[in-house]
């Protein structure tokens, strides 16, 4: 049996075989109502925050030690935005164009319910947890794991809500964005599950299963495609069904939708390695990532012409219409930053972009004008049906407009300016050869203004989103609450449906699966073979394409339309466009042969006990968010920062720390540069030994402690986790960590400061001083052979040395 | 498809869902080549950077620049001679040369050694007390190989030879400066 909907009026007698039944639809829209809702309140907070973490870096008392520094709460403003402002706008989206587009009720009101509170129970979960610093430390993924499991139970249960909702559809085709919107669905559940994978040692704290390159590689697979399939595709489906309903314009082109889509899941999930070029990352994986990413380029744009082309004829309305303004602007926007992501992603760009703030300034490209322009037009467009009346005011709507462009245009190109300035600053040389800027606060200072200038795009961007919130609050007051309606006449049809043997063995598929093995073939084989198989591939596509062509019987449903029809087959096509390219590079790190655990632990020793737990606290505090890890192999970086990483070098961080910003130093050769004494008053006053530094002051780091008792679980969690740590080291974790801090107090006292042996500071300056370095001779952990190049400490003897 | 409007159809309109009618035109031809000229670059970098080879990986390019300077720091270091008190002490009383190494060691040292030398984390280098050795050449070894256990960082792979004995040069003429302010002298007093 299959059914599909017509509209109610102006059906013409069925055909034979089928029964016309009339049915009578109220839509959900309470749901969509409350997602608006949220999303708009967390819009404000995720730029209120904003503007506050952008305030912190032009003016550093702005950090208010401990919950409210930079490092934690840059992570609770990325979540927000994401999760928060746009997760919430994504599901209104959904929940409202879906049951129009299948022309059924969401399946589960309480399944809707679960979800709505359940996410933003998460939302209200990670405000909490993250000023405490409690975080997994992994970028846009810092939240616990309670709290992950959370998410993946929520998610599970909007799909089933989804899913159940397109099985009783009453329309049968699927229009391209509920193609988008399945995609965005099962992705993100693989992409959540896959990164989020830990090992608990208490309620609140986990490690990676993770470390290394590999933790970096699944990392930025996942981040990237965060951005693909949490900001990105869920946002086209929505421009598919709003910009067109909004212009009342038909869409450009259905092939060009089918062309992108494919080409978009399929070529998307590659290029997660960008975010990791010229780093110790295989230079494979680095070249695949660079690749995909500039074969994302013209997919990517097909989503915005057939926006645009939608458009074509309608610019005197857009001029009037503020929803078409928006919408117009933020498919252009969309259009920037996807132009801008393929350019980045060549390895000398990177090389000049990577750590700096022009990666600031694309992202916001993409989350302001994108995500955010693509919100507000929705806002406006729906919400007065959502209540029946007409929008507030539509001068306040193209208020907002205006003061989001120019926020958008400063935010950006400051960003641009402050990127550029410092990345040439970084490698500029003098003619001896020897740095130009050696000293890195300089080339912080130099940005100053533009930071203040960020600030003001910012502000005046959350100005307009003010308006908004009034604007659509003043809305729904003057109207009531009312629930779409429709009715619909489903044919109901007798004739056996197209078997499924059709489809999973129609030509697409087939061609397409000859064509990536012949591709996939080229991992096998050498460079000439490589380039055989690659024409060897066009060959099999272009004869496929042609024949394809000629075969077409235009009275016949092609095979695209039939897996439109199919929601189940078109969700299995999706999982497998998508698992291909995140198989392909994560399975071959993760098997790959590594260095023996034992030869690199002789070299590279894990950490000690004390540095573990010193490690926590800078994982806790967000240093990762302004301080990288990885230096790069240019000369520039060798100079400032010492010998470039290589795998080895992380092979024991659980998770990697990397990071992705250098608004500080690098840190991964930091170890032994400084004294003891010199960590510890720098975090305390960070401008007492670099003028000018915009770190916050960690006033609070002294007098915490560390909860040794705790020690031991954690060297045992990393032991599971495959570092080599022996027995008595386990056994002996307290007793070592305390000597460890013993040894570093006696060191500190006499230089003249008088601290706690358990204080945490006295933890973080262990890790400090360990990072790149093998351990002080005295320190080695038990049982552990170790290779001296230091010169041994004449710090004073350890009072409790006693292992 | 059976629900189009016969009058849509005629306007090309290929289906309708909620009232969004779907037009079906052809794919703009420079969007199609923007399409296969980047999946044929792919093809072609994969081939060059990962099959033949022909273009060096960041790391393979970074050792031979570093093979490269180390060849040309050798012959450097060649033509300015070696180093000893003299050659250190001349410079130490050559205006231009202190005055290069002052700013160099503004950027690097005065975080710990203050703005004027007068100390700070690390000892003041205006009087005549010396930790690691006062004679020129002590100076520099200090400098150039640091005392990382007690806190000096090694500088010489940083600054490079040149700079690394302007700046001993410019700390040589500090000496018995005692700056007002100075940290109280540690170390061995040079006779």
């Amino acid at each position: 049996m299959s059914t599909s909907a017509a509209a109610a009026e102006g059906e013409a007698a069925a055909a034979p075989g089928v029964r016309l039944e009339k049915r009578h639809i109220v839509y959900d829209d309470g749901i969509t109502r409350m997602f608006v809702g949220a999303s708009v309140i967390f819009a404000l907070v995720a730029m209120l925050v904003g503007v506050l973490v952008a305030l912190q870096l032009a003016f550093h008392p702005a950090n208010i030690a401990p919950l409210l520094t930079f490092g934690r709460l840059r992570p609770l403003h990325t979540n927000a935005a994401i999760f928060a402002f746009v997760g919430n706008m994504v599901f209104a989206g959904i929940y409202y164009s879906t049951q129009r587009l299948t022309k059924a009720r969401m399946a589960s009101r309480t399944l809707s319910l679960v979800h709505f509170w359940g996410w933003q129970l998460i939302i209200v979960s990670a405000a909490v947890t993250l000023p405490l610093g409690i975080t997994s430390g992994k970028e846009y993924a810092e939240l616990e794991w309670p709290i992950d499991l959370a998410i993946a139970l929520v998610w599970v249960i909007f799909a089933i809500n989804f899913f159940a909702t397109l099985w009783k559809r009453n329309e049968k085709q699927m229009y391209v964005a509920l193609w988008f919107y399945i995609a965005s669905i099962i992705t993100v559940a693989v992409l959540h599950i896959v990164n989020s994978l830990a090992l608990p040692v208490s309620i609140l704290k986990s490690y990676s299963i993770y470390s290394g390159a590999q933790d970096a590689l699944v990392q930025w697979w996942y981040g990237h495609n965060a951005v693909a399939f949490f900001l990105t595709t869920p946002v086209l489906g929505i421009m598919y069904y709003y910009l067109p309903k909004a212009a009342n314009r038909p869409v450009f082109s259905y092939r060009l939708s089918i062309v992108h889509f494919w080409a978009l899941v399929f070529v998307y999930i590659w290029a997660g390695p960008h975010h990791l070029l010229n780093t110790a990352l295989p230079d494979w994986a680095q070249t695949l990532g660079m690749i995909f990413s500039l074969m994302l380029w013209a997919p990517s744009w097909g989503g915005m012409l057939n926006g645009l082309m939608t458009l074509r004829g309608a610019w005197a309305q857009v001029r009037r219409d503020p929803v078409l303004k928006f919408f117009a602007a933020g498919v252009t926007f969309y259009g920037m930053a996807t132009f801008e992501g393929p350019l980045l992603s060549i390895k000398g760009v990177s090389a000049l972009a990577h750590y700096t703030d022009w990666i600031i300034g694309h992202v916001h490209a993409g989350a302001l004008g994108w995500n955010g322009f693509m919100a507000a037009g929705m806002f406006y467009w729906m919400v007065p049906k959502l209540f029946g009346t007409k929008l507030h005011s539509e001068r306040a709507a193209n208020i907002h407009f205006w003061l989001g462009t120019a926020g958008i245009i400063l935010y950006v190109v400051s960003m641009w300016v402050a990127g550029i300035t410092q990345g040439l600053m970084w490698r500029a040389t003098d003619a001896k050869g020897s740095l130009l800027y050696p000293n890195f606060i300089e080339t912080l200072t130099a940005l100053k203004s533009m930071y203040w200038t960020r600030i003001i795009g910012g502000t005046v961007y959350l100005v307009g989103m003010l308006m908004m919130a009034w604007n659509l609050f003043m809305t729904a007051k003057a109207g009531k609450a009312v629930d779409g309606e429709a009715e619909v006449v489903v044919e109901v049809s007798d004739a056996p449906a197209v078997p499924w043997t059709r489809i999973v063995f129609g030509g697409p598929v087939v061609v397409s699966v000859i064509v990536l093995v012949v591709l996939g073939a080229i991992a096998l084989t050498n460079a000439v073979g490589a380039g055989a198989f690659m024409l060897l591939a066009l060959a099999i596509a272009v004869m496929a394409i042609m024949i394809g062509q000629r075969k077409k019987d235009p009275t016949k449903p092609g095979w695209h339309a039939l897996v439109e029809g199919r929601a189940f087959l078109f969700s299995v096509f999706t999982v497998i466009a998508v698992l291909i390219g995140g198989a392909a590079e994560i399975i071959p790190s993760l098997i790959i042969k590594q260095t023996d655990a034992a030869v690199l632990a002789a070299k590279h020793p894990p950490y000690s006990a004390l540095e573990l737990e010193g490690r926590d606290v800078y994982i806790r505090e967000g240093c990762y968010n302004c301080h990288s890890q990885l230096i790069r192999p240019f000369k520039w970086e060798a100079q400032r920062y010492g010998e470039p990483n290589t795998l080895d070098d992380s092979r024991w961080d659980h998770p990697f720390q990397w990071g992705s910003k250098r608004t500080g130093p690098d840190l991964a050769r930091v170890g032994g540069k400084y004294p003891n004494v010199w960590h510890w008053q720098h975090m305390i006053d960070p401008r007492t030994i670099s003028p000018g530094s915009n770190m916050p002051s960690y006033t609070h780091l002294p007098t915490s402690t560390v909860d040794f008792a705790g020690t031991k679980e954690k060297v045992y969690a990393m032991k599971t986790l495959g570092v080599p740590y022996s027995d008595a080291q386990i056994n002996g974790a307290q007793a070592s960590a305390q000597a460890q801090a013993a040894e570093i107090v006696a060191d500190l006292k006499a230089a003249g400061v008088n601290a706690n042996p358990n204080s945490q500071l006295v933890a973080l300056t262990a890790f400090l001083q360990r990072l790149g370095k093998p351990p002080a001779p005295k320190l080695a952990p038990i049982g552990m052979p170790v290779t001296l190049n230091e010169k041994p400490t004449d710090a004073p003897a350890p009072t409790a040395a006693t292992h | 498809m059976g629900h189009v409007d016969p009058q849509d159809a005629a306007n090309g309109i290929v289906h309708e869902y909620d009232g969004i009618k779907e037009q079906d035109n052809k794919l703009p031809n420079w969007w199609l080549g923007t399409f296969y000229v980047t999946i044929a670059f792919a093809g072609y970098y994969w081939l060059a950077a990962e099959g033949f080879q022909t273009t060096l990986s960041p790391r393979a390019e970074f050792d031979q620049q570093m093979a490269v300077q180390a060849a040309e720091e050798a012959a450097k270091l060649k033509t300015m001679g070696a180093v000893d008190d003299t050659s250190l002490t001349n410079m130490a009383k050559n205006a231009s040369a202190v005055a290069e190494g002052q700013g160099a060691f503004m950027a690097n040292c005065a975080s710990c050694h203050g703005a004027n030398g007068g100390g700070g984390i690390g000892p003041n280098l205006t009087d005549n007390a010396w930790l690691h050795g006062g004679a020129p050449t002590k100076v520099y070894a200090t400098i150039k190989e640091g005392f990382t256990a007690k806190g000096m960082p090694a500088w010489g792979a940083i600054l490079g030879e040149e700079k690394t004995r302007l700046v001993s040069a410019y700390v040589v003429s500090l000496k018995n400066t005692n700056v007002a302010g100075g940290k109280p002298p540690a170390g061995e007093v040079e006779k």
